[in-house]
């Protein structure tokens, strides 16, 4: 590779780790209440345009767009880690349980994943929201139920490459049983592959989860949040478009970082998966 | 025929086709008499005497159905079908003179039995009528004579006269009475037309009518919930106007704009911060008059509502000669709340949650009331909730502590009065009050009587009342006649009329069924055929084998999503009644919807419905779930097709220049660019879209979708901008797995082979490397399709397209839980086909993998 296209790169990778390092920062920091101050309510200073005061302007009720962009970060990473989480700690065993037992278990797990692919995770969450009332919560479990099939196959999958390998038929023959093989020999070795997903389905999360937010579903107000906001500012857009700009950018940026951030990582981890 | 010359003379063959299919359908439309109103909620059906919802009569009331008397704009009561009637002086009966001449819009004359039956039927022990219990003075009703009505009244009842002109007791014939929740037949001067559900609404001039007729000859409301799309359609002029509109921040731009009278009045609505008097705290006087003096009502007004509305200080319109300004009673005083709090008991103030239904006025003045209240040490939570979670949550189990909500019917303070409201609100002295001013019939008295009421509500602080909902009517210049005020649920429509413009057409509305028809014909013919052509290359055991599990698959599918459905607490019933319903008649539907039946028979009926093809009958439109869904399919089916095609069209030149010159710059260049665009929300993109090319350029329309009969170019037309948004990010997805592919593929021998046999590298990658490459290609396209179908319900959101997936969003909010589960299994069946057909199409086109999918 050039000098030049290997510096684009590290540029891309570079940039990419700084955008998503700056939103978890944003989301620490939201979360320790560095931005109330912004947040509060300023009804004679509403609609205004960004200037040297309110860098990102002011909605509806008053408060900065600044302030409630980065404190959006909070939901919105909050939310897809909580939902990547639970996929992984769930999907993991699953897949791997899967792959080591084989035959009906591994073909109904199947059947299930492919259920779990068909029902619209967005209509899910509707129907969650409609059960347990609206809230973060409806959303990490939505797109919960959703990442564990991917981190079922991705395990699975990957798992099943492993056990042809030399290292596994020796543990067999030396008496390892089936599950605690699969703990303490396969998931060591998958956890580049994982990460790699993980950081992907991240990236997926947040953009889920601005989409659930767009509809009404996941945090509630007060609590910024992207989505929300983007669907607040619907109407007023033609008076008012840096409601609509600024919470989008941030959002597209957001997910940019982490989906190049996961293909960068994939290509240290696992050259040979993807190009 | 030389192949080229066939190829043209197809492609003709297929214009001429599809001209043909477009050109009667397009002059179906085009009628410059007629109007399209914009409707801010979908009635859940057209019967007003069984349901209190303000959107049904809107439609029908003084339109469809006429009552004995009627509201005029300035609140008086004027002869409706009754032209004359008397009150005998004791005020205990009344004999009212029907109208000769009057035909209900199937021909049959009305009488006396008509009004008899009507009345009858309203307050008899079972009905659902919302004005039941409060004609429980009624002791008898007959008729005298064709055209005599007699009422006689146990104690007299000062408004029973206002009640008759009142949308829940307009007069029916027992003919056809039944059927008026989907086809109303009335008196009035337009009958009904069509409903397309959640679509539109037609009504056409009754040119038989007893009065003045009407001046238009047809009518269209159009249901426009979403307050972007209702901008951006009266701004495109795809429709004149709003009786009430649901955005008030926009009114200052239109109002500044010639083409568009902006008209505000006043309502009959009382918006509140209602307060659960049982539950303490509340049942403590100090706190509620605590919270009273915490709220600005101005700052409310100012930023909630943008300075429409005016503030009230009891349970009574300004605009009423009785009313009595109370405004001041508890003046905005944040430190009087706080010691008033502190002498309660609550010197560290205190958690509460607010409850919040969708109406914008209440979400947007609970956010500011919970940053007040914030401000004298009443820590807010804020719950957004459904009207299906609220009227369960809130109305029925008295599960709240504070919610805002606004009470639109006309003299409504008869409801503090109610045993069992949700208030929790229970004075004596109150009800007693209440009586008194129902037996007195001397104006001077009923007014000082009703300062009395008005007085009595703001010293006990039972709610905290904000501001009278104003009526926000916007509508282009040269519609005239629309009412400035709204003294009754109801848009009159009689003496509204256009001034001719040229060039005006209303779009007509009836469910176009041929493209439809011919698309599904389309699509199970292509699926056959793949089916048959990839059937094939595998064995008959493998594909009876793959055909049960499929069956299982779905067959699991049924039973989650029926218990997943199941699960959602709400009635439907008591949603469809409303908030006056009485528990009888919503045990009544619920019997009707089979609901009082236990699950697993549910679910069995169900199930042997499915197998037969029938998908159930929606609780909310008593209309079969297909016929909604073929509606819905007839925009999202089309829409995930053009998104598909737009997806190719993006990804594959992008895939393929990119690949011309690998690891090039270009390429470099291209897969970022790929990269950024896939991380594009597809509604944010679908809302710059909007901003730029429909509000900017004009040159799209900005939302909603205008049916098949406008003719494909309009119908097309809509369905760009949000296909554009769905495509951009799968296309860019796309683009990255083919130029994976395609990267693949150039790297093989056979490619090196062909380079070396003197093929160019464009010739190469097209006739070699491309068909290898599709293989993935296929693979990604059959998901998208499957996503666009169901996914897309963010754009058809941004859009307000009646698509699939608004309709199970409409439905969930709606508890009609027979359409949510028939159309998600669809849905979910549809995946599950998608995904088995591409698995075939996957071992078909790559013998390599044939062996593998066989075993």
């Amino acid at each position: 590779m050039s000098a030049a296209a290997a510096l684009r790169r590290d540029l891309g990778l570079g940039l990419a780790a700084a955008v998503g390092l700056a939103v978890l920062l944003a989301a620490i920091a939201s979360s320790a209440g560095a931005f109330d101050a912004g947040l509060a309510l300023d009804i004679d200073a509403r609609l205004a345009a960004p200037s040297w005061l309110h860098w990102f302007g002011t909605d509806a009720l008053g408060r900065d767009v600044l302030a409630l962009v980065a404190a959006g970060a909070r939901v919105s990473v909050g939310v897809a880690l909580a939902a990547v989480a639970t996929g992984l700690v769930i999907g993991v065993p699953l897949g791997l349980g899967a792959a080591v037992l084989g035959g009906v278990a591994d073909e109904l797990a199947s059947r299930f994943g492919d259920l779990v692919f068909a029902v619209p995770s967005l209509l899910l969450a509707v129907l969650l929201a409609a059960t347990l009332g609206p809230g973060p919560g409806d959303a990490v479990v939505a797109l919960g139920v959703f990442n564990i099939p991917v981190f079922a196959r991705v395990a699975r999958g990957q798992a099943r490459v492993l056990l042809g390998r030399d290292f596994v038929l020796a543990a067999r023959l030396a008496g390892k049983g089936r599950l605690s093989l699969a703990f303490a020999h396969l998931l060591p070795n998958l956890s580049g592959g994982l990460i790699v997903q993980a950081t992907i389905q991240l990236a997926l999360a947040i953009s889920a989860e601005a989409g659930l937010s767009y509809v009404g579903l996941g945090a509630q107000p007060p609590a910024p949040s992207w989505g929300r906001m983007l669907s607040e500012a619907q109407t007023l857009a033609a008076q008012a478009p840096w409601l609509v700009w600024f919470p989008g950018a941030a959002l597209c940026l957001t997910v940019l970082a982490f989906s190049v951030l996961g293909e960068r990582l994939r290509d240290h981890l696992d050259p040979r998966a993807g190009g | 025929m030389k192949p080229a010359r066939r190829r043209a003379a197809c492609l003709a063959a297929l214009a001429a086709g599809l001209l043909a299919l477009g050109a009667p359908l397009a002059h179906a439309a085009g009628d410059a008499a007629g109007i399209t109103l914009g409707l801010a909620l979908e009635p859940p059906n057209l019967d007003p005497t069984l349901t209190s919802a303000e959107a049904t009569e809107d439609v029908v009331y003084s339109n469809v159905f006429e009552g004995l008397t009627r509201i005029a704009e300035d609140g008086s009561v004027a002869p409706g079908l009754a032209r004359h009637w008397t009150v005998s002086p004791d005020g205990l009966d009344y004999r009212f003179e029907l109208r000769p001449g009057v035909r209900f819009h199937d021909g049959t004359p009305l009488t006396a039995l008509d009004a008899k039956y009507s009345l009858d039927r309203a307050r008899a022990r079972d009905s659902t009528n919302p004005l039941r219990e409060l004609l429980g003075p009624i002791d008898s009703i007959g008729v005298a004579g064709d055209l005599g009505l007699v009422i006689h009244l146990r104690h007299p009842l000062a408004e029973l006269i206002t009640y008759l002109g009142w949308g829940n007791l307009v007069i029916m014939s027992p003919l056809s009475s039944a059927r008026a929740a989907t086809a109303p037949v009335g008196t009035g001067p337009f009958r009904f037309g069509s409903w397309r559900k959640g679509d539109a609404i037609v009504l056409e001039r009754n040119d038989d009518y007893w009065g003045e007729p009407a001046r238009l000859e047809r009518v269209t409301f159009r249901i426009l919930p979403d307050p972007s799309t209702a901008l951006a359609a009266l701004r495109a002029g795809d429709i004149d106007g709003f009786a009430n509109f649901p955005s008030p921040e926009s009114l200052g731009a239109l109002a500044a704009d010639p083409c568009f009278a902006v008209v505000v009045g006043s309502t009959e609505g009382e918006t509140l911060l209602a307060i659960n008097n049982l539950r303490p705290p509340f049942n403590d006087l100090r706190v509620r008059r605590a919270l009273s003096h915490a709220i600005d009502r101005s700052a409310i007004i100012k930023a909630a509502m943008y300075g429409y509305g005016q503030p009230i200080g009891s349970h009574f319109p300004p605009h009423h000669p009785a009313y009595v300004d109370l405004t001041g009673r508890y003046p905005f005083d944040p430190a009087r709340a706080r010691a008033l709090l502190a002498a309660a008991g609550y010197p560290q103030g205190f958690a509460v949650t607010l409850k919040l239904p969708p109406p914008y006025y209440a979400r947007r003045s609970g956010e500011i009331i919970a940053a007040e209240l914030a401000a004298i040490g009443v820590r807010v939570r804020i719950e957004n909730v459904e009207w299906a979670q609220w009227l369960e949550q809130v109305f029925k189990n008295h599960d709240f502590d504070l919610t805002v909500v606004s009470h639109t019917e006309p003299l409504d303070y008869d409801i503090y009065a109610r045993p069992g409201y949700y208030f929790g609100y229970s004075n004596p002295a109150y009800a007693a009050l209440l009586e008194r001013l129902s037996r007195t019939l001397d104006p001077a008295e009923r007014s000082r009587l009703l300062g009395e009421v008005q007085r009595t509500l703001a010293d006990d602080a039972v709610n905290v009342f904000l501001f009278e909902l104003p009526k926000l009517g916007v509508w282009r210049t040269g519609l005239h006649g629309m009412w400035r005020e709204a003294p009754v649920q109801g848009i009159d429509l009689s003496h509204v009329w256009l001034e001719a413009t040229p060039g005006r057409s209303a779009p007509a509305v009836h469910a176009g069924r041929l493209p439809l028809v011919l698309l599904a014909a389309l699509v199970a013919l292509g699926a056959l055929a793949l089916a048959a052509a990839l059937g094939r290359h595998a064995s008959p055991r493998y594909l009876a084998g793959r055909a049960i599990s499929l069956a299982l698959t779905l067959l699991a599918a049924t039973v989650v999503i029926f218990v997943l459905v199941d699960v959602l607490p709400g009635d439907p019933a008591a949603y469809m009644m409303g908030l006056n319903a009485s528990p009888a008649a919503v045990a009544e539907l619920r019997h009707e919807f089979g609901l009082d039946a236990t699950p697993l028979a549910q679910y069995l009926a169900w199930l042997a419905g499915l197998v037969h093809g029938d998908l159930g009958q929606s609780y909310t439109y008593r209309v079969p779930v297909s016929a909604l869904l073929a509606e819905r399919l007839s925009v999202s089916a089309p829409l995930a097709l053009l998104a598909l095609a737009l997806t190719v069209v993006i990804a594959f030149p992008l895939a393929l220049v990119a690949a011309a010159r690998p690891r090039g710059r270009l390429d470099a260049c291209l897969m970022a660019l790929a990269q950024l665009g896939l991380a594009v929300p597809n509604f944010w993109l679908g809302i710059l879209l909007i901003l730029g090319f429909s509000v900017g350029l004009h040159w799209a329309p900005a939302g909603g979708f205008p049916g098949w009969d406008a003719g494909p170019a309009a119908a097309l037309a809509a369905l760009t901008l949000p296909a554009l948004a769905l495509a951009v990010p799968q296309g860019c997805i796309l683009a990255r797995v083919l130029r994976t592919a395609l990267g693949e593929a150039l790297g093989e021998d056979y490619v090196r082979t062909a380079r070396g046999k003197g093929l160019s590298p464009g010739q190469t990658l097209i006739r070699h490397a491309l068909p290898n490459a599709l293989v993935p290609v296929l693979t990604v396209l059959g998901l998208q399709f499957s996503f666009l179908l169901a996914g897309g319900v963010l754009v058809e959101t941004v859009f307000s397209l009646p698509g699939i997936g608004r309709l199970v969003l409409q439905a969930t909010e709606q508890r009609d839980l027979m359409v949510v589960r028939s159309v998600v299994l669809v849905l979910v069946a549809t995946v599950v086909a998608v995904n088995f057909i591409v698995e075939l199409a996957y071992a078909a086109l790559d013998p390599r993998l044939r062996q593998e999918s066989l075993r």
